[in-house]
């Protein structure tokens, strides 16, 4: 094959493709040849029936055409592919003679390709020439640039402030959405409209646009502007308007971005501060003025020199002094003051100028005719002064009148007293002076009248008291504010008499502790109390005993069962003996068997003897888990023959109780027995009974009994605890109230929960550690 | 009585104990021995029927009141498994109800503890028929 010279329209030439037999044109044409081989573009040669004629070396290079794709049609170009789709632009520029342009993608490499017609002479079309300029890179740029200005769009539209882009003639190029909708504007409407004619020419301020034009000039940093401006929908808004020149590399052009901040609320918020400051301080001044005119305080205000530098009316009526006395400068609070409280000035100039202030004290004054008034003093420095201060006096005569009327009136009481068993007594400390009202000599059964001392008075307390005495004493030496105490009296003739002493101390004029209290005879109430405590121990007894009636079979079985061990026992030994030859080591065992189940049985009668004999409380630190299950083992048979299937859940580690172990057995066993009975008619479930011992917060242990029995009313929750209500037809009803006082006396709580599933949950809580009262 | 010890060793018939009490669980058994049976002692009626004495068991002697399984459960069970095994009744609890029910349901003896051994021989003899 060799090449043919085919000139193109624009006087370019291709090689290759036809067979050409000129050879000395040949030479001419191979320099053309060689000048396109040259060019970087590829170019293809198309023939009318889109045949490839020809293609320069590029097109070989870049598009991959192969010498043998010449005279194959476009459609039949596997390399590159996409060729074919080519035809059809091809066959509109042969027809229509009108260059097109086409994209062109091969792999990651974009190009756009120039489709011209190839005219002969006679300008007859008779093909195509494809130019692909590749474009890669430009279309990446533009597609990054595409995407930076998303990006900027949607960060300048989430800023909240409004933002707008101006030109050299401060004419609106574009806004942020923020923009737009403060001024309630759409983006066309605005386009190139001079700022000052925004919003009915707010903006048509000289200064604003004296600083736009000197900041795009560059020659000017912007300095913020405030404007006021109307919204039709927002109302009057301050804004602060701000501005940066912007500039865009390689234009010449400037533009300025302007910002909005909207500072109404701010400085609403700022007014309203400062109005409310000036209506405090203006509330505040009031406030003192009319303390001062109000002359129920007196009002000093003084140096440290001992001038009183002015003073209100209040202050010169309890000194009996004139305003011309004071404005002469005759009035000195130095002179005013009694030789024995300079001490109390000279301590409150000292906290003065350590601290500034001087906390409130008692003092006295000279009156003008030379008596004295008790006053109370406080006071405060001037703010930045070291010598100048306020003081403010409270003329304190009417209370010290109404305390030594209040003394002088307590022969009035005496009678009260004796009405009330109510003695009272001062008792100066420093001094061991006891003075006894009449009732308290009769309390103690002293001559009226005798001295009254410390020892005295330890001859009648109950000897057992005299540590609560002592301790009194030493509280009252220590300083004491006051004190109350409980203590008996052990008189001659052996009667014990419970007093209950409240005291309360004061400083006396010359500043020492004296205690003023009263005693009170409370032996009937204390005896009521014990009849009460007596009346409920054989309350509990009565149900004690009413447990041990409903309990015969279950202690029966309980001594039953060991018995039944001794006597098989026996049997067994006494047939080893005489057997022929004896059985020795099997009688020793089974003696030793026996001996083991006689302990047992008399422990079971050991554990009913501490339930049921009436006998006094025993306080002691005890293991509920312990207790409720020597319970457990009494009542065991007695539930089994109840068909009640006991869960026993004991916590483990539970601390130690304080209380009477068998008052709380028999709480226990008495909701032992009520669960027992709540399920006796239930048939349809399992006769479920849950035992649960359990620790709560802050130092409780709990006792659960949760039964699946017929439950309670709600309505009859509070009369379950009530003495001789109940359910039961055999009952006494005694045992919930009894339970309850009982719980009660060990500081506890005991109450009734209904289940979520049928029947209901009795519980008691009482403290770990506490220093119980039993009664 | 004496003849019992004599038995031969194949010839003693295997009497069961089921209580949930540990000194009749220690005691009965040496007794029964030395009546010349042999014995075998269970703390509760479940464990009596997964073990292998149920099969061989002559004579059960049963407590009433356990944990779990009752003694009349167990009587029942047996009697449902087609266990034709004699009961002596053992109970601490004189329930006339109880011990009704016991007779209805085929019990051989209803014995209170405590029992004299001569009382649980002739029971023994009864429940076996032996005259």
């Amino acid at each position: 094959m060799t090449t043919q010279r085919v000139m193109l329209t624009d006087g370019w030439t291709s090689y290759q493709g036809v067979n050409v037999d000129d050879a000395a044109e040949n030479t001419a044409t191979s320099d053309l040849i060689k000048i396109l081989d040259t060019v970087e573009v590829p170019i293809v040669v198309v023939q009318r029936d889109f045949m490839i004629a020809s293609f320069n070396k590029a097109a070989a290079d870049v598009l991959g055409l192969s010498p043998s794709d010449i005279g194959r049609a476009l459609r039949d170009i596997s390399v590159p592919p996409g060729l074919s789709r080519l035809e059809q632009q091809c066959s509109q520029v042969i027809i229509g003679g009108v260059e097109c342009r086409a994209d062109f993608r091969q792999g990651d490499r974009s190009f756009v390709v120039r489709i011209s017609p190839n005219t002969k002479d006679d300008r007859q079309v008779t093909g195509t020439v494809l130019t692909f300029t590749n474009v890669t890179a430009f279309r990446a740029s533009i597609d990054q640039a595409i995407y930076e200005r998303e990006c900027t769009k949607a960060i300048l539209n989430t800023v909240v402030d409004p933002l707008v882009v101006l030109s050299a003639d401060h004419r609106i190029q574009s806004g942020n959405r923020a923009f737009y909708t403060m001024f309630g504007v759409s983006r066309d409407e605005t386009q190139e409209v001079p700022l000052s004619e925004l919003g009915h020419s707010a903006f048509e301020v000289a200064s604003l646009q004296k600083q736009l034009d000197e900041t795009l000039a560059g020659s000017h940093v912007f300095q913020p502007i405030e404007v006021d401006h109307v919204f039709t929908a927002k109302g009057q808004r301050t804004l602060i308007l701000d501005a940066r020149p912007l500039s865009f590399p390689g234009h010449s052009e400037r533009r300025v971005l302007v910002t909005f901040q909207d500072i109404t609320e701010r400085k609403q918020a700022e007014a309203a501060k400062d109005l409310r400051s000036e209506e405090e301080l203006r509330r505040s001044e009031a406030k003192i003025r009319r303390l001062v005119e109000a002359n129920v305080v007196g009002i000093v205000m003084f140096n440290l020199e001992g001038a009183i530098i002015s003073a209100n009316e209040a202050f010169l009526h309890m000194v009996q002094y004139s305003r011309e006395d004071l404005d002469s400068g005759r009035v000195r609070w130095k002179d005013l003051t009694p030789a024995e409280w300079r001490d109390c000035d000279d301590r409150a100039i000292a906290e003065l100028n350590a601290t500034g202030i001087f906390q409130p004290f008692e003092k006295e004054y000279f009156r003008r005719d030379g008596s004295r008034v008790p006053v109370l003093l406080g006071g405060a420095f001037f703010e930045g002064s070291g010598n100048e201060g306020v003081a403010f006096i409270l003329d304190l005569s009417e209370e010290k009148r109404a305390e030594e009327a209040l003394r002088r009136s307590e022969a009035f009481l005496k009678e009260g007293q004796r009405l009330a068993r109510i003695g009272t007594f001062s008792w100066h400390v420093a001094t061991e002076e006891i003075t006894w009202s009449e009732e308290l000599y009769r309390i103690f059964e002293f001559q009226h009248g005798a001295p009254v001392t410390l020892e005295l008075i330890s001859t009648r307390v109950h000897p057992e008291d005299i540590p609560l005495l002592n301790d009194m004493i030493d509280r009252a030496r220590g300083g004491a504010s006051g004190f109350e105490y409980e203590y008996r009296l052990l008189l001659p003739d052996h009667l014990v008499k419970y007093l209950h002493l409240i005291a309360h101390g004061s400083r006396g004029k010359d500043g020492q502790l004296e205690y003023i209290g009263a005693v009170q005879d409370v032996t009937q109430r204390r005896s009521s109390e014990a009849a009460l405590a007596k009346a409920q121990s054989e309350l509990a007894h009565v149900a004690r005993v009413t447990s041990l009636g409903a309990l015969t079979a279950s202690i029966a079985h309980e001594i039953n069962q060991p018995l039944s061990g001794i006597f098989t026992n026996c049997s067994t030994c006494l047939r080893m003996l005489t057997a022929d030859p004896p059985n020795l080591d099997g009688a020793r065992e089974t003696a030793r068997r026996t001996m083991r189940d006689g302990n047992r049985a008399s422990a079971v009668i050991a554990r009913l003897h501490a339930l049921f004999s009436k006998k006094d409380t025993t306080i002691e630190m005890l293991d509920l888990n312990e207790a409720v299950r020597e319970v457990i083992a009494l009542s065991l048979s007695e539930l089994q023959r109840h068909r009640v299937i006991l869960r026993p859940e004991l916590a483990d580690n539970l601390p130690l109780v304080t209380g009477d172990r068998v008052q709380l057995q028999q709480v226990i066993l008495n909701l032992l027995q009520n669960a027992s009975d709540a399920m006796s008619t239930v048939d349809d479930r399992p006769r479920d009974l849950l035992i649960r011992t359990e620790r709560e917060e802050g130092d409780w242990v709990r006792f659960s009994v949760k039964d699946a029995g017929v439950g309670f009313d709600p309505q009859t929750m509070d009369k379950l605890f009530e003495a001789f209500y109940t359910t039961k037809n055999d009952g006494m009803g005694i045992g919930l109230s009894v339970s309850r006082s009982i719980i009660e006396s060990h500081q506890g709580r005991l109450w009734a929960t209904r289940n979520e599933g049928p029947g209901a949950t009795f519980s008691f809580s009482i403290p770990c550690r506490t220093d119980t009262k039993v009664q | 009585m004496k003849s019992c010890r004599e038995r031969s060793a194949i010839e003693r018939s295997l009497v069961t104990v089921v209580d949930d009490d540990e000194s009749v669980r220690e005691s009965l058994p040496d007794l029964l021995r030395e009546f010349g049976f042999a014995a075998h002692a269970f703390s509760s009626a479940e464990e009596f029927l997964a073990s292998d004495s149920v099969g061989e068991t002559k004579c059960l002697i049963l407590d009433i009141a356990m944990p779990g399984m009752t003694g009349l459960d167990l009587q029942r069970e047996l009697k449902i498994r087609a266990h034709k095994i004699p009961i002596i009744f053992i109970t601490a609890q004189n329930d006339e109800v109880v011990r009704a029910r016991a007779f209805d349901q085929g019990a051989a003896e209803f014995l209170l503890k405590p029992f004299s051994d001569t009382a649980l021989f002739t029971a023994l003899n009864t429940a076996l028929g032996v005259s």
